[in-house]
């Protein structure tokens, strides 16, 4: 059991662990994730995998150094802080983490922190069923790695409820507010796929053809007029 | 049977009409559209050039939707749809953020389905890389899958990764992602959960 530690709240995490941060805009997203990564910035016996969309890890970092003032082009050349991609294959992107994940806990980082943005429709990345497949895979495959996933939401971006019902659904434990719980509704990877995920609304067949409503949510199905010409 | 086809960059004043005929072919198309496909990333719409296959061809999931809402016009699920478009102002391109595939005209329109999304100005539609499906949807029946494909969808519906498939078959990982890719492709499906979710609604994985 790794104890991973934040830089300025209280809270502690056993790893391996992955988590759900459900934050709404940019601002909070990125207090939570400093407080989380900033303990490993300064502790050589930890390392940083940062992941997402297309960019997102580069992102990150550029954050990560703007907010602290400092270059982790060292850390980045040594592969103490290790920058990960995603892929519109949803299994490449598994692998994708998993492998610098076993890599940085085999020359012996731990814990070994991951901070990776959900997306929605993004050119080159997952679709969000399989992305969320993604997400159930991770817990299962990081047992026994002094790991500490986070997994950042955007409630004021991701247009579809399924996929904030998925967050809290594959990961065992959310941060909310800032306060880190067990997730009531997490399920096992395979009785997600089973019970909820093949279920998802945009998989059903459609037999009549019936309403969807925009997956932005932005307006009223019924009646929708596009700005065309 | 003709239909019309728009599409609009509201930022540039811009927007298009091609008539189709039954096999997909422009027919007609008028100056507005005609010359902006590059900026764009889209297929070029030219008279005697085939959209429906144009649009096949690209992996992006909202040239694919675009192609999708043509078929749903084939088949009378839907009257027309719209294309909406964002104006990069930087570079003066215009980007497809939504496609939308209505029923009914175009002052009591009917939502049936939209696909949005931004893509980044810098990822142009590309052509796509995996190609040979047969595009079967799930109601056009079962798929003709190998016995080995089978086996691999029962995997898949079973939640495996592409690494435990190959551990139980005894098989390579690369020979895998091949049979995913197939699979996926044969059920019609954009992606692999959506393959899923189709092999459980054909009967095709063990519930």
């Amino acid at each position: 059991m790794t104890q991973v530690h934040f830089a300025s709240t209280e809270q502690e995490l056993t790893a391996p662990i992955h988590f759900a941060l459900i934050h709404y805009g940019d601002g909070e997203m990125r207090e939570r994730v400093l407080d989380f990564l900033g303990p490993a910035l300064d502790d050589q016996r930890q390392a940083i995998y940062l992941c997402g969309p297309p960019g997102g890890a580069a992102r990150l970092l550029r954050f990560l150094e703007r907010s602290t003032a400092r270059d982790l082009t060292a850390e980045v050349t040594e592969r103490r802080i290790v920058l990960g991609q995603g892929d519109r294959d949803a299994d490449q992107q598994l692998q994708n983490l998993l492998d610098p994940l076993r890599e940085l806990c085999e020359r012996g980082f731990s814990p070994v922190r991951v901070v990776g943005p959900a997306a929605w429709e993004v050119f080159g990345y997952a679709a969000p069923e399989d992305f969320l497949w993604y997400e159930s895979r991770v817990l299962p495959g990081i047992e026994g790695l002094p790991a500490a996933i986070m997994c950042t939401y955007d409630a004021a971006q991701l247009p579809a409820p399924a996929l904030l019902y998925g967050a809290l659904e594959t990961h065992s434990h959310t941060m909310i507010n800032g306060v880190i719980s067990e997730s009531p509704s997490f399920l096992p990877a395979d009785r997600y796929l089973k019970t909820r995920l093949i279920h998802l609304p945009w998989l059903e067949p459609d037999e009549q053809p019936r309403e969807i409503s925009s997956a932005r949510g932005d307006g009223p199905a019924r009646g929708q007029r596009n700005r065309t010409r | 049977m003709g239909m019309v086809v728009s599409r609009a960059a509201p930022e540039l004043h811009r927007g298009g009409i091609a008539v189709l005929d039954a096999d997909g072919n422009v027919t007609w198309t008028d100056e507005a559209w005609v010359g902006e496909d590059d900026e764009s990333g889209l297929p070029r719409v030219a008279i005697g050039s085939n959209l429906l296959q144009a649009y096949r061809g690209y992996s992006d999931p909202r040239a694919q939707a675009i192609a999708n809402a043509i078929d749903a016009v084939f088949e009378g699920k839907v009257t027309y749809f719209e294309i909406e478009h964002r104006l990069d102002r930087e570079s003066q391109s215009s980007f497809v953020t939504s496609v939308a595939a209505l029923r009914g005209d175009r002052a009591g329109a009917v939502l049936i389905h939209k696909v949005v999304g931004e893509p980044a100005p810098s990822h142009p539609y590309r052509p796509a890389d995996v190609r040979g499906g047969d595009g079967a949807h799930a109601s056009q029946g079962a798929p003709r899958l190998t016995p080995r494909e089978r086996e691999v969808l029962a995997l898949m519906a079973d939640g495996s990764d592409n690494r435990a498939i190959a551990a139980k078959l005894g098989i390579q990982y690369t020979t895998v992602r091949g049979h995913v890719r197939s699979v996926v492709e044969k059920l019609g499906a954009r992606s692999r959960l959506e393959a899923v979710a189709r092999a459980y609604q054909m009967g095709l994985a063990p519930t």
